[in-house]
């Protein structure tokens, strides 16, 4: 099981899909949901510089178009990893299949792309399953079709 | 795992059965049921409860978003459509205006036609007069043409005239002249005498004949003056 889990998706309709599902399938206790990158790069910054570092989730959700923020998820996703180094588990949750933006994400960083569908369950399930590789930083880069 | 006091779980069971209400959520999988079998239970029961919960918001909430997502598309389409249906309308108002435009400049060259047609019509009455005046100019030198050339004739007749009377007027004074001094001097004038009488009838002859002719040309020329338009 995970120990937490931070969702950042403008969608709130999703938010209630994703921690119903995470309920469901035991993949996480603790659950965070946020509707803009702008809030979770504030909260990256604040545990980067002041901590405390046990506050920080595990693993990240990032959509890749989340409207109202004043950037993207792979920008966020690059925030994360190059400029607060916080060595989360992060990547991307989007009802999107584009290859281009696949590979821009995989530069930023991400470790996995799950796309969005009625159907996440399974996909989600799958994403526990090969959890630890991602945790470990030996699993290579993956979609979740 | 946290574990409960006895006094709250008692609580909490009493809670369940009396009124069916359980503790929901996350909470229930951290709760250490520490070898209570009516404990562990009630949890069991609430986790499955909890889950049953969850699926059914998990079906609605997928319903709701999978309509959402329809309304989603629906707006897109709609507003696709209103683009469309925009851009049509304006395309008939251009088409529209471009059919004015046309139908002026059509106008325009209407009445440029049927100025045209005027100025044609005013350019073949002036061609048509100038073609009278023309002829009528044409007429005119032939006439003067005539003229000149009746003058002329008329002249020359006229001359050979003159000269023809000078002549017979001289041959007819020298032999009057010759006859008279023959007469006077005694001379034998029978020859003579009929000769001058020959030559003065001749003469006479011819003179009528030369202003006969004269009057019938001069008649001649009249008759065909009158006869030109």
């Amino acid at each position: 099981m995970i120990d937490s889990i931070l969702l950042v998706d403008d969608e709130d309709l999703f938010h209630l899909v994703f921690e119903d599902a995470c309920s469901l399938l035991d993949i996480t206790l603790s659950l965070q949901s946020l509707t803009s990158s702008d809030e979770a790069e504030k909260l990256f910054k604040k545990w980067f510089k002041e901590g405390p570092v046990e506050e920080r989730p595990e693993c990240v959700f990032v959509d890749l178009n989340i409207i109202g923020s004043s950037f993207d998820g792979i920008e966020l996703i690059r925030k994360i990893n190059f400029e607060y180094g916080n060595n989360v588990v992060i990547g991307i949750i989007s009802s999107s299949n584009e290859s281009e933006e696949q590979a821009n994400a995989i530069k930023a960083g991400a470790q996995f792309w799950i796309i969005k569908s009625d159907d996440i369950e399974p996909r989600l399930e799958e994403f526990r399953k090969d959890y630890d590789g991602y945790k470990n930083r030996t699993a290579p880069f993956k979609i979740y079709k | 795992m946290i574990k409960i006091d006895k006094k709250t779980k008692d609580q909490l069971l009493e809670m369940y059965k009396t009124k069916k209400i359980s503790l929901e959520g996350n909470i229930l999988k951290v709760i250490d049921p520490d070898g209570d079998v009516e404990f562990e239970t009630y949890i069991k029961e609430s986790i499955e409860k909890d889950k049953d919960n969850r699926r059914k918001r998990l079906d609605v909430t997928k319903q709701v978003q999978s309509k959402n997502t329809d309304l989603v598309k629906s707006e897109k389409e709609n507003d696709r459509v209103n683009k469309q249906l925009k851009s049509a309308l304006e395309e008939a108002e251009e088409s529209n205006k471009a059919m004015l435009v046309a139908k002026q400049e059509a106008e325009l060259a209407l009445e440029d036609a049927q100025k045209a047609k005027i100025d044609a019509e005013n350019a073949r009455i002036e061609a048509e007069k100038a073609r009278h005046e023309a002829e009528q100019a044409k007429n005119s030198a032939v006439n003067d043409l005539e003229l000149m050339q009746k003058k002329t004739q008329f002249e020359l007749i006229g001359n050979i005239v003159k000269v023809a009377l000078w002549v017979i007027l001289g041959v007819g004074i020298t032999t009057t002249i010759v006859y008279v001094i023959s007469l006077f001097a005694g001379f034998n004038t029978d020859v003579i005498g009929s000769s001058w009488v020959n030559i003065m009838s001749i003469l006479l002859t011819n003179a009528f004949s030369i202003i006969g002719t004269l009057m019938g040309m001069k008649t001649m020329s009249d008759n065909k003056d009158q006869r030109q338009p």
